[in-house]
Formats: structure tokens, C-alpha cells, sequence
């Protein structure tokens, strides 16, 4: 390959070459000759002054050190990545951080190790760069720029409207602008193409249609309806009134500073649509002034604002971008009433709703939120063809990009969908939320580096997502519903999956067979609605099979989230939706006189709180609204329920039951919590005798990378003597699989509480596959190699051990033709309330990556709120603010191998198969590790009681490593390290596979195979080498679901003790090999998957398995 | 083109009471606020002059328009039907000819000799073509004015070809529509309280008086909007500021204006640091 190649793909005017994939250009290429073009793309990029061919370049780079060199790369353990360079990631400091790195390329050599951290760092500048843009051009787009420069309440240009200025005369009540607003739902699926990066680069092929809906949900509300509303009026008091009505949360507002606290609290949205309307300018952050100057210029003296938004209890995660449309639609009647919008009821023309959706994007980058250009089509009425248009001369992106931020819309007259087809459509379709509600971003992500690569399979599946849109556009001229059907089906099927494997999953699939099952012919198609599949979909019937089809669907679903609930993070109850297209858009409504009222859930939220004030502390316009609410509550009908609610709100009713049917009460009994050890333990973290920082070891310990001496390395393979000691001792059933299950996955799924072991995480030989399913597929096939089926073992918790009990119990894994026991956990833990003083340390003192501006100020206050929240919770108290389960902990993997001995799965395993003398453990997400017979050999060679496997340190493997300590080579926890840069010294990382001596293992606690079937001799054995081990305290993230699919989530603190630290032990025989990383690997995280995938890890996994399928 | 009429509206509701004001002039002189305004008038050399007044108003503001009173024709709105409507008072007054328009709540500093009526009628008398003048204004002040959007007209330095006029925008919609090329960032041309209009500006009036029935509004604006797509019109950036006395503190603010451009500069100036010093002395 000519080194400057990639250069000529980049630069290219003509599409044929731009359009090449880089990894066929790589295809074939040396390890010389990638390094040459690495080189090249290097200096280009810096001298580049076009975004994309930067980005591009940046891409290139960071593909060809993820995946072209690692395969070309010769193993070199040992290798270290710069500790400084890795600071400068963190600090977003991109480019000084690969100026680092590859300084330690040019004085050691390329390594594994660096190209990691070089891939991180290219794609992170690659994406920041990206991100830039996108804001530079939403900040000088013509409408938003004022608010930029407006820094001081005296400055505000706006004035409120007349019309809202003036009470009633009878009532005393100031009018309400109300707005509603449609949600918008794509009809083709885009295959993303409406993601900001995609549409500026390749505004040809960024097209969606887009149909706004109102809905209601079946068998709740009574007929369709915009579901989005807002409500906007003036009050008698200076300050800020937010109010979100289906998150119940409001808060009254004084200062600019709180506007711009979006974090605070749940009116985060609400606090965007004020900045990003212009009635708080973003130019005024920091202007450290109250609100009441700024509204005296703007409404008067004395007088104030209140917002209420009201999303008619639509769930999140519906994929019908009900949080963008909700914040177009706060934005929309902010702006008619600061008279920037020519009407003040109605419609809104063209240039205003443009001018809305721009300032929605605002409105999303500052609260650190994101869609794509479609999200605000709800402002839009009917069906539309929204696409990317070129830049053009005057454009703020000429010259930039080759297409604009904002796309055009084409709005669909008779022709293009005639009422009839409007009609049947919505008689076929029916819309609903599976109940999951995930985050989307590492998806849109995925979906821009392989556009940017231009990856061969996914480039030809955009092009074919093209054609289908085409495809559904001709069906809709035509009338045709039953051929969109078809059409969205094989969209789904073909280039969505292509180009993102992970927009499906197993429940999908699961409603997907069984919907198919019952309905057959009069099922016309299944279609995803946005980010990806188990939260908002349609499926297209026969239109006589639609209401029989709402039935099922919703028992279908039910049934199938009963069965998953514990594998896949469901976030709420499924539901099917009722529908119809809003052919108007968004309006708005000026509500006056007695008619001035907010919602009903408004007063449900508020109104017990005036009921219980005195009477003289209501101000004269609450006094008349009080009056006016007690009179609808008469005579209006959707007032009707109201003094029930507001009696229910005034005394409430006794503590509800755990959602779970579980008390924390009767868990913590069941599991054997040790009250005593937990009073012990709150002790010592009150008393600072426990916590984060003193997790570490002494400053004056001695720490350096283990070197090779002790350690073997296996990344080439190891000798065929090995592999014939191995062989003969699994034939001869010396060896058994020990699967730690007990955890929850808690980076999997960000603390959603599902079963890790159970959860069906990537599609292999042509299924969904869980992790367990995977280990007993390896242990299957090297029991049929050997000839001797292998024992496995699965180590449960409290939290797992049920559920893959009944898992397995309901046939839902393949016979496993040897042992399979569980071998449940015997220990358990109380989560508590972190201490300020460990919040602060993990924020302030551990290192931590810094998000981009407007996200950072997000999260720090977050962290602002969380404090404040531990503070009120009780520093140090039980955790118990949630389900019960969640407020357990599982107590550390230490306690797993003991479990074996004190719950007689070791005494059972070794009564079945007394020629047992060797186990293998490894972690549930360790995917690749498997009874390899060379490993095993090196094993029993070497007389170890634990051969613990490590893997060649990467940039993403952080938390310990492989050391000297103190001139003892052991494995080291990150959290035990007293500064952080010594991990950067251990070039080995621990996978926690360990291969473990039974009888040697036995003589570390003080045992002998006999001593197993005494209980209580047992017991004292494991307490007593127990309190040999280090307690860590660490802060988890625990999330709390409620409303709506709403989900908050919580550092918590717990304790717990680890494997690694038995290597500290003197007496226990340790050796250490280095392992392959596709076999030392662990999948810690959903976004590592795609790049798992494509290195070829997984090929190599389904290579090791045998499923046994038919 | 010759200008030989003025018109100057008076007849705004929250406006009656301005002109009424007495003021120290840069000479030194108390005079009212309407002898500044019809000085101002004069200096460009015109003295047939005519104040559109409400109902009753005609005689408090002979009184206080000092020698020039007897020159000026009052004519009455008998209605508040809006500031187009006022101008559209005068059109008889007019007689087909272009005229000088002055409203009544600005005062007028000129930064060069020529004082700021004098500049926009030579300006306009050379052009031959309607003229308003206007002053680059920042964008947090829109809501006090009309605004202009338009381009520099070629060989000029301060003149500009009207596009589009606004009344009191919004700066969303001034980013918009109302960009000058040369201005900083957040300032616009808005309207300086002076303009010569030609006779198609009454026509145009006449015909949305008409449209508005018996008691609708009319504004100005609209009408100089469509003047701009129909005629000629200029904008021309005065050497000088204007001083809007109708806003909260305005009188003040022109009154120290006119202090510190004229002869009582330093006395007043003076008096001023006696004031500051002894307020920290207090302190």
C-alpha cells in the first residue's frame, strides 16, 4: 500500500474513491507499510484546516491502531503506556496526549499497549471535533447568536406580550399560553441518517420521513391527543415557577445561576427551554444576578414567570423523541410569548418552527443532552420528507462542511399520501414500548465512526436503507400499507443490522417469533422506531387483525418481559399506544378568564401546598386561582377526581409495599447478613477508619511492574508438553469449571439490576447468546474433545441465584451433558449512604475522564446535588430508599471460592469425582477463557496452588495490575494503589482467571478434603483467613426506577474483599501467566462491543463453543 | 428635490406631556422641549411647520413654543389611532411634496457643524428620494425603535439602501432580517427620529387608513416597509445621537446631553464632583 493512500480516499472529489473503505485499503498491507501510512495520516490531519477530512483522518487513525496493527503487532508484554499521556486523556487534552505517545512509539517501538491508547485518543479528537462543530453552528446559526452576547438582565432585549401582561378583570387570573405539541415518529427507520455529523457530510443520504402523532395509551386514555404540552403564565411574584407535572418535581427560581444548574433537580428540561427561548440568555451564565431585575424589565416590577410542562405520562425511551419535542415545545411558547414568533395562538409559520428546532438543538447541547435533526418534526404537521441540504454561499457552515446543521421539510400533500392511505395506515399499524429504555448514544456513535470508515458491509447498508426509504415513499403513492410492511421488515432485518448488529436483541426477537406465531399472514411487517429495538416499535397488521392484535401484543409482551426481566434491563411496564397523524403541528391557545387553568395534575402536585398555607400568605392571584380550581372541580369533568387526590395528597396513605414483593427485612435474613460485621463496618467508616482513601496501601510500599522473572508468557503459545499434561488430566475428569455469576453487571447496564450471567449479549452462530450459555458452550466442547464431560460450576448470589435457578430449571439453556451445579452465595451486604468525604475523593482526588464543557457542568452539578442528597439521607445509614434487592450487595469475589467449600459444592463435586484436583475460575464476562490444555499444563507443571492469568495492559484496563510489592510479585487492586500512576508502571493486567490446586487451596485455609464436611470447622477456616484480607470500600452506581421509565442513579457505598489480594498470602504458592487478550479479555461494557466484534474476538469465541444446537 | 414643510407628531399618549418639558439648551437658555424640536426643524431651513397635537393640546404648546408659535400649524388627531395615522394627519399639510418628519420624544446632538435635520435634508436633496435618518443602535435597546435592514449604498459612507423596515423587532428577528454589512456584532440601524418622506409614503398611508375602518390603528412602519419595495429610500447614519426623552430617565440623560455639548460644560461638570465627592464623603 502506498503510504499515501488513505490521504487520496480523504481528498478525493470524485465519490467512487472517497466512498472506499479503509479496510480494504488495509487489506493485504504490512506492518511497515501501515506504520508509513499511520505517518502520513498523522501529519495531515494537523495541517488540515477542513473539519471533515481532519475528522476522517482521525478516524483512519484510530481504526488502523484498533484494529489493523494489533493483528500485525508481535506480542511484546512488558510495554508501558506514558502516564502523562494517559493525564491528558482524561483531561481532554487530545492531541498533547497523542504527541505523548507516539513520542514512545518513535524511542520504543510500536506495541500493543500504545496503539491502544493512540486508537482512544485519535477517536476521542475525532468526535470532539465533531461535537465542535455541531455547537459552532448551532451558536452562529442567525436567531440564536444574540443570546450570546446578552450578559446582564439590563441588556435583555425581550418583552413579554401584552396579552399575557393583564389579568382577567372579574377573576384576577393572568392568562395561560398553553402549546401542544405532537411527537414526531419516523416512519422508515433512517438507519441514523439524521444523526448532525451524517447529515453535514453526506446531506444526499441523510433522509427520513417523518409523520407527527398524538397518542394515547390503550386501555388509560381515552383518545389521541398531542401529547406534549406547555403552559406559560405571568405571576405576582418575581420568580421563576417550573413545574414538570409528570415528574412531579417544581421549584421556584431566583437567581440566573440556578437557571443554569441543570442537574439540581428534574427540571433540567424545563431550565434549557428558559436559556435556549432567550428569557435567560446563555450569554447571562455567571452573571451572578436574580431574576427578579431581569423580570422587572421584562414583565414589570414584581412580577415573575411560570412554566409547567406535561408529556401526558408518555414513557421514556418511546423512541418518538418525546424529550426533544417537549423542550421544542416549551421553547415554541416561551418565544410566542416573548413576541418573537409573529402570532401568539396558532400555528407557527415555516421560519418560526425552523427557528424553534434550532433553538431545540441549543437547547440539547446545553443540557447536555442530544437527537438527531428529526427529533423536533412534531413542530411540522402531517407526514414530511425531511433531508440534509447542501451549505451554500451565506451559509454559516460554507466552506465547513457540505451540508447544513438544519434540514429542510418537505411537507406530504394528497399525492404523495393520500387521506386514504393516511387512514389505513393508522388502522394497521400498532405502536408500542416493550418497557426497555436504553441509552442510544454509544449506538450513534458506532454508527458515525462506520460511516466515517466507510466500512464496506455497512456503507452498501446505508445505501440499501436508501433505497428502502425510496421503496416506502413509492408504497405510500401508492397506497400500498401491506408493502411498507414488507419494506420496513427487511429494513430491519438487513441494514439496520448491518450497519448496527446491536439495534436488535433477544426480546425483540422474542416478540417478533411469537407475534409471528399467532398472527402469520395478517402480520404485514415489523418496524424499529429510532435508536434501537425493545423500547418504541410498530408492527404493521391486516387492518381486521389490529384490535386482536393490541390484545396480544400487550400479553405478548407481559409474558415475554416476565420471562427476561432478570437478563435485559426493562425499565418499565410494556404498553400499546392508540395513535393518529396530527396533521397541524404544533398550536398554541390562549386560556382566559375562568378558564385560565393549568392541567389537573398541575393542582395535584400544588395544590395541597396553598390548601395547607394560611390563607393571608397567598398572593391575590393564587387567592383567585384557588377560586377558580374549586369551581372547574364542580363543573368540569377532567376535574372530576380532583378532591380524592388532593385529600389522598393531604394525608398520605401508609408505605407502599415493595414493588418486588420482597421486604429488606426478610432478604437480609435469608442471605445470612452479619449484623455485627456491618455495625463494625458503618463504625469504621463514620470514623474514617474506612474509606476510599484508605483503601491504599502505605505511600512507603515499594510497587514496580513484576518484570519477566516469575512470569510466563503465553501469548505465543507454550510448549506441546504442556498441552499433553493438560489433555490427560481433563481426560482423566481432574478438572472443573467454576463461572462467577454473582454480579449484576453494574458498567453493563449502568446499575439497572439484571442478571449479567443470563443477559443474551451478542449474537453468536446465528443467536442471541447469554454469557452463561457461552461459558457451558465451551465447557461442552472441550468435555466432547477430551472425552470426559467437564463439572461446571456457576457461583450465585442473592440476586442471581434464583433466577438462573429457574432459567435453567425452565429448559432455558441446552442440557448440559456434565455437572452443573449452583453454588449459592453465603454472604451479603447492607449498602449504606456514602460519606461526603468519599464522594469528594472520588470526584476530586481519583482520576477521572473530564467530559466536554457543557456535559462536565451537568455532572458536576450532579455531584453538587448527590452531596447535598447524602447529607440529608444520613451519611453512613442503611441504604434503603429503594427495592430491597438494590439495597443489597453482593460482599466481594473473595467470598465466592469459600462459598464452595461452606455450601458443600466442593465436598459434592469431589464426592462425584474424587480424582478432582483442579479448578479453573473466571469472571462471567471473561469470555474467551476456556479449559485450554497447554494453560492447564503449565499449571500442574509448575506446582502452583493458583496460576493466576494476566494479559499485556491496555489503555482502557484499569484497576491494578500485576506487581512487585515490596520485592513480591502479586496481583495489586487499583484500589489499593497509593497514587494512581503507578498502574501505568504495571504493563500486565489481571483477568481473574485463575487456575486453582483443590488440595492446595484446601491447605491455605487450614483444611484437608476430609475437614469439608464439617460445617463449623469450615466456617471458622474461611473467618480466619477472611481477616487476613483487606476490606475495600468502593462507590457503586445504583440506579432507582420510578414514574414513567425514569431512572436516577446513585453512588452507593459497600464494602467488599477480592480474589486478587490471596496472592499476598506468603503461604500460598502463586505463579502468573500471560494470556492472548481475546482469551483474557473481559466485556465490561456495551461499547465495547462492536469493537470486540470486529477485531475478531468474537469469531474466535464461537470457535471455542460448542452450542449444541440442533 | 426641495423640502420646505416639517411635520412633527405630538399627539401619542404617553407622548402629549414631552414636548411640554422645559430644558436647559446648549446655550444656555430654559426652553421647552418643542422649541429644541422645531429649532431643530428650522435649522435645515425650513419654516413652514406643522404639529399634529390631540384634542385640546394645540394651545399648551403654542405657549411653550416661545417666537416660533406663531409659524406653526397644529393639526389634530381626533382619534389615538396609532402613529401612521398621526402622519397621515398631516397629509393635506403636505401638499404632495416631500417633507421633514421630527417626532416629538427625541432630542437631537449633533457631532458636526451641521445640526442632524440639516444633514438628512441635504442628504435627501441630493439624493432626490425619501431619507431616514438612523443611528447604529445595540441590540438591547430594539424594542425602543424601528429598525432598518439594508445594504451600504456603493460610493457612500453613510448612506444605505433600505430593504425591509421593522417596528420594535426582537434581536431573533433583527439576526434575521435586519443584518447591516459594517456593523459590530449585535447593533443595527434604528430609526433616529427623523426622515424626509415623499408623497408615497401618504398614499400608502391613505390606503391602510382606509383598510383599518373607522376606529383601527395605523403604524408607521408597515407603510415605510412597503415604501422601501416600492421607491428609493435611503437610510442615512447621522453625525450626531439622539436622545429619547420618553423612556425613564430620558429627559435626564438628553438634558445632560445637551449640558455637556454646550457652553455650561464646565459649571455643570463641576457641580457634578461636588456631587460624587460629597456622596463618598457620606459614605
Amino acid at each position: 500500500m502506498h503510504p499515501r493512500r488513505l490521504i487520496q480516499i480523504i481528498t478525493a472529489a470524485d465519490s467512487a474513491l472517497r466512498d472506499a473503505s479503509l479496510d480494504a485499503a488495509c487489506r493485504g498491507a504490512t506492518l511497515e507499510e501501515l506504520l508509513a501510512a499511520a505517518a502520513e495520516l498523522d501529519a495531515f490531519w494537523r495541517a488540515s484546516d477542513n473539519l471533515y477530512q481532519r475528522v476522517r483522518a482521525l478516524l483512519f487513525l484510530y481504526a488502523l491502531h484498533r484494529f489493523h496493527l494489533p493483528r500485525l503487532l508481535p506480542p511484546a508484554p512488558g510495554r508501558r503506556i506514558p502516564y502523562d499521556g494517559y493525564c491528558h486523556l482524561l483531561r481532554r487534552r487530545f492531541e498533547e496526549a497523542i504527541d505523548v505517545f507516539l513520542r514512545a512509539e518513535v524511542r520504543h517501538g510500536p506495541s500493543d499497549a500504545l496503539s491502544s491508547a493512540l486508537a482512544s485518543a485519535y477517536h476521542q479528537l475525532g468526535f470532539q471535533t465533531l461535537a465542535s462543530q455541531v455547537r459552532r453552528s448551532v451558536r452562529s446559526l442567525c436567531g440564536n447568536q444574540w443570546m450570546f452576547r446578552v450578559g446582564h438582565p439590563a441588556d435583555q432585549p425581550l418583552r413579554l406580550r401584552r396579552e399575557l401582561l393583564e389579568p382577567d378583570a372579574a377573576s384576577g387570573n393572568f392568562p395561560i399560553l398553553s402549546e401542544h405539541t405532537p411527537v414526531r415518529m419516523d416512519l422508515s427507520h433512517s438507519a441514523w441518517s439524521d444523526i448532525f455529523f451524517l447529515g453535514m457530510d453526506f446531506p444526499e443520504g441523510a433522509r427520513v420521513l417523518n409523520v407527527s402523532i398524538d397518542l394515547a395509551v390503550r386501555g388509560r386514555d381515552r383518545a389521541p391527543q398531542p401529547p406534549v404540552n406547555a403552559y406559560l403564565r405571568v405571576l405576582d411574584e418575581p420568580v421563576l415557577r417550573l413545574v414538570s407535572i409528570d415528574l412531579k418535581d417544581h421549584a421556584d427560581v431566583t437567581s440566573v445561576a440556578e437557571v443554569f444548574d441543570f442537574a439540581r433537580d428534574y427540571l433540567g428540561l424545563l431550565k434549557a427551554a428558559v436559556i435556549a427561548s432567550g428569557i435567560v440568555p446563555p450569554g447571562m451564565e455567571g452573571s451572578e444576578q436574580g431574576l427578579a431585575e431581569l423580570f422587572a424589565r421584562m414583565l414589570g416590577p414584581g412580577r415573575g414567570l411560570e412554566i409547567a410542562s406535561h408529556v401526558n405520562d408518555i414513557p421514556k425511551g418511546s423512541r418518538l423523541a418525546v424529550s426533544t419535542s417537549l423542550l421544542a415545545c416549551l421553547i415554541a411558547a416561551c418565544m410566542r410569548a416573548t413576541g418573537q414568533t409573529a402570532s401568539l395562538c396558532g400555528p407557527l409559520a415555516e421560519e418560526e418552527r425552523r427557528l424553534v428546532a434550532a433553538r431545540a438543538l441549543l437547547g440539547e447541547w446545553l443540557a447536555g443532552s442530544g437527537g438527531g435533526w428529526q427529533d423536533s418534526g412534531g413542530l411540522w404537521p402531517g407526514m414530511k420528507l425531511i433531508q440534509g441540504e447542501r451549505a451554500r454561499a451565506g451559509d454559516a457552515e460554507f466552506g465547513v462542511s457540505r451540508g447544513r446543521l438544519l434540514p429542510s421539510h418537505r411537507i406530504f400533500g394528497a399525492e404523495e399520501a393520500a387521506p386514504e392511505t393516511r387512514r389505513r395506515l393508522q388502522e394497521s399499524l400498532v405502536l408500542v414500548h416493550g418497557g426497555m429504555a436504553q441509552d442510544v448514544g454509544p449506538i450513534l456513535e458506532m454508527v458515525t465512526e462506520k460511516y466515517l470508515l466507510r466500512c464496506e458491509e455497512e456503507w452498501r447498508g446505508r445505501q440499501e436503507a436508501g433505497r428502502v426509504l425510496d421503496g416506502i415513499l413509492a408504497a405510500l403513492r401508492r397506497g400500498d400499507i401491506r408493502e411498507i410492511g414488507q419494506l420496513t421488515t427487511h429494513n430491519f432485518g438487513g441494514p439496520i443490522q448491518t450497519i448496527i448488529p446491536w439495534a436488535n436483541n433477544h426480546y425483540t426477537e422474542t416478540l417478533r417469533a411469537r407475534v409471528q406465531a399467532e398472527f402469520g399472514e395478517q402480520l404485514w411487517g415489523f418496524w424499529m422506531l429510532g435508536g434501537m429495538s425493545g423500547g418504541g416499535m410498530g408492527f404493521i397488521f391486516a387492518p381486521e387483525a389490529k384490535a386482536a392484535a393490541q390484545e396480544a401484543l400487550a400479553r405478548i409482551m407481559a409474558s415475554a418481559k416476565r420471562e427476561l426481566q432478570h437478563a435485559l434491563p426493562f425499565a418499565m411496564e410494556p404498553v400499546v399506544y392508540d395513535f393518529a397523524i396530527n396533521e397541524q403541528g404544533t398550536r398554541a391557545r390562549l386560556l382566559e378568564g375562568s378558564a385560565a387553568l393549568m392541567p389537573p395534575g398541575y393542582y395535584a402536585l400544588l395544590a395541597p401546598r396553598w390548601v395547607k398555607m394560611d390563607a393571608r400568605a397567598l398572593t391575590p392571584a393564587r387567592r383567585a386561582e384557588l377560586a377558580a380550581f374549586g369551581a372547574a372541580s364542580k363543573s368540569e369533568p377532567a376535574f372530576g377526581r380532583m378532591v380524592e387526590v388532593l385529600f389522598d395528597h393531604l394525608v398520605p396513605s401508609a408505605a407502599a409495599e415493595q414493588q418486588d414483593g420482597q421486604t429488606l427485612a426478610g432478604l437480609l435474613a435469608e442471605h445470612g447478613f452479619d449484623a455485627a460485621q456491618h455495625e463494625a463496618i458503618r463504625a469504621d467508616l463514620r470514623s474514617g477508619r474506612l474509606g476510599l482513601a484508605q483503601n491504599r496501601l502505605p505511600a512507603s510500599t515499594h510497587i514496580a511492574d513484576a518484570g519477566a522473572a516469575g512470569v510466563e508468557d503465553a501469548t505465543s503459545g507454550l510448549g506441546e508438553e504442556y498441552r499433553r499434561i493438560g489433555l490427560e488430566a481433563l481426560a482423566a475428569g481432574r478438572v472443573a469449571i467454576v463461572t462467577l455469576a454473582a454480579g449484576t453487571g453494574s458498567r453493563w447496564t449502568r446499575g439497572a439490576g439484571v442478571v449479567k450471567a443470563l443477559h443474551p449479549f451478542c449474537r453468536l452462530a446465528g443467536r442471541h447468546r447469554s454469557f452463561l450459555e457461552v461459558h457451558l458452550a465451551k465447557s461442552r466442547q472441550s468435555g466432547r474433545l477430551c472425552g470426559v464431560p467437564l463439572p461446571h460450576v456457576v457461583t450465585t448470589s442473592y440476586l442471581t441465584h434464583d433466577p438462573i435457578a429457574l432459567h435453567l430449571a425452565a429448559g432455558g439453556l441446552r442440557a448440559y451433558p456434565g455437572t452443573l451445579r449452583l453454588s449459592p452465595g453465603r454472604a451479603v451486604g447492607l449498602r449504606l449512604v456514602p460519606m461526603e468525604r468519599d464522594l469528594r475523593f472520588a470526584w476530586e482526588e481519583l482520576p477521572r475522564q473530564l467530559l466536554d464543557e457543557q456535559k462536565q457542568k451537568v455532572l458536576e452539578s450532579q455531584h453538587a446535588a448527590l452531596i447535598a442528597w447524602a447529607k440529608k439521607a444520613g451519611e453512613g445509614a442503611d441504604y434503603t430508599d429503594n427495592l430491597a434487592v438494590q439495597c443489597l450487595h453482593p460482599v466481594g469475589h473473595w467470598y465466592e471460592v469459600p462459598n464452595l467449600l461452606k455450601n458443600g459444592v466442593l465436598a459434592g463435586l469431589l464426592a462425584e469425582r474424587p480424582q478432582l484436583s483442579c479448578l479453573l475460575l473466571h469472571n462471567i464476562d471473561t469470555v474467551g477463557a476456556d479449559a485450554d490444555p497447554a494453560l492447564l499444563g503449565l499449571h500442574l507443571a509448575s506446582g502452583a496452588a493458583l496460576t493466576f492469568e494476566v494479559i499485556p495492559r491496555r489503555v482502557e484496563d484499569l484497576g491494578g495490575g500485576l506487581a512487585r510489592v515490596d520485592g513480591r510479585v502479586r496481583l495489586v487492586e487499583g484500589l489499593a494503589l497509593p497514587r494512581e500512576e503507578i498502574e501505568f508502571d504495571l504493563s500486565c493486567y489481571n483477568t481473574m482467571t485463575t487456575w486453582i490446586d483443590v488440595d492446595r487451596l484446601l491447605a491455605a485455609f487450614g483444611l484437608t478434603r476430609a475437614d469439608l464436611s464439617d460445617a463449623a470447622r469450615v466456617a471458622a477456616a474461611v473467618r480466619q483467613l477472611s481477616a487476613r484480607l483487606p476490606t475495600y470500600v468502593t462507590l457503586k452506581d445504583v440506579k432507582k426506577r420510578w414514574g414513567q421509565g425514569q431512572e436516577d442513579v446513585f453512588p452507593i457505598c459497600q464494602y467488599e474483599k477480592l480474589w486478587g489480594d490471596m496472592t499476598a498470602l506468603s503461604e500460598v504458592a502463586c505463579r502468573y501467566v500471560v494470556v492472548p487478550r481475546r482469551r483474557g479479555q473481559q466485556l465490561k461494557d456495551q461499547a465495547q462491543l462492536d469493537g470486540w466484534l470486529r477485531d475478531g474476538s468474537a469469531a474466535h469465541l464461537e470457535s471455542l463453543c460448542d452450542f449444541a444446537d440442533p | 428635490m426641495k423640502i420646505t414643510r416639517a411635520v412633527i407628531t405630538a399627539a401619542g399618549k404617553d407622548q402629549r406631556a414631552l414636548p411640554l418639558q422645559t430644558i436647559i439648551d446648549r446655550d444656555g437658555r430654559p426652553k421647552s422641549a418643542l422649541s429644541i424640536i422645531v429649532e431643530e426643524a428650522e435649522s435645515a431651513g425650513i419654516e413652514n411647520i406643522a404639529v399634529v397635537v390631540h384634542p385640546g393640546d394645540a394651545e399648551a404648546y403654542a405657549a411653550v413654543a416661545g417666537a416660533a408659535a406663531v409659524r406653526l400649524r397644529f393639526l389634530v388627531q381626533e382619534a389615538p389611532r396609532g402613529y401612521g395615522h398621526a402622519l397621515f394627519c398631516a397629509r393635506d399639510f403636505a401638499n404632495g411634496e416631500p417633507f421633514l418628519h421630527l417626532v416629538s420624544d427625541h432630542l437631537f446632538v449633533n457631532h458636526e457643524a451641521r445640526r442632524c435635520a440639516a444633514q438628512l435634508v441635504e442628504a435627501a436633496e441630493s439624493q432626490s428620494c425619501a431619507v431616514s435618518a438612523v443611528q447604529a443602535t445595540r441590540e438591547s435597546t430594539l424594542t425602543l425603535y424601528g429598525a432598518i435592514g439594508g445594504r451600504p449604498l456603493p460610493g457612500s459612507a453613510n448612506l444605505h439602501q433600505i430593504e425591509t423596515v421593522e417596528e420594535k423587532p426582537t434581536p431573533t428577528l433583527a439576526e434575521q432580517k435586519l443584518i447591516v454589512p459594517g456593523l459590530r456584532a449585535g447593533h443595527y440601524l434604528c430609526f433616529f427620529g427623523i426622515h424626509v418622506l415623499t408623497p408615497l409614503v401618504m398614499e400608502i398611508l391613505e390606503r391602510q387608513v382606509r383598510a383599518a375602518g373607522a376606529t383601527g390603528t395605523v403604524q408607521l412602519s408597515p407603510a415605510l416597509n412597503e415604501l422601501a419595495g416600492r421607491e428609493r429610500y435611503l437610510a442615512l447614519a447621522i453625525a450626531g445621537r439622539r436622545y429619547n426623552i420618553g423612556v425613564r430617565y430620558g429627559l435626564f440623560l438628553a438634558q445632560l446631553a445637551l449640558i455637556l455639548d454646550g457652553q455650561d460644560r464646565e459649571e455643570v461638570l463641576e457641580q457634578m464632583v461636588e456631587l460624587l465627592a460629597a456622596r463618598a464623603a457620606r459614605r
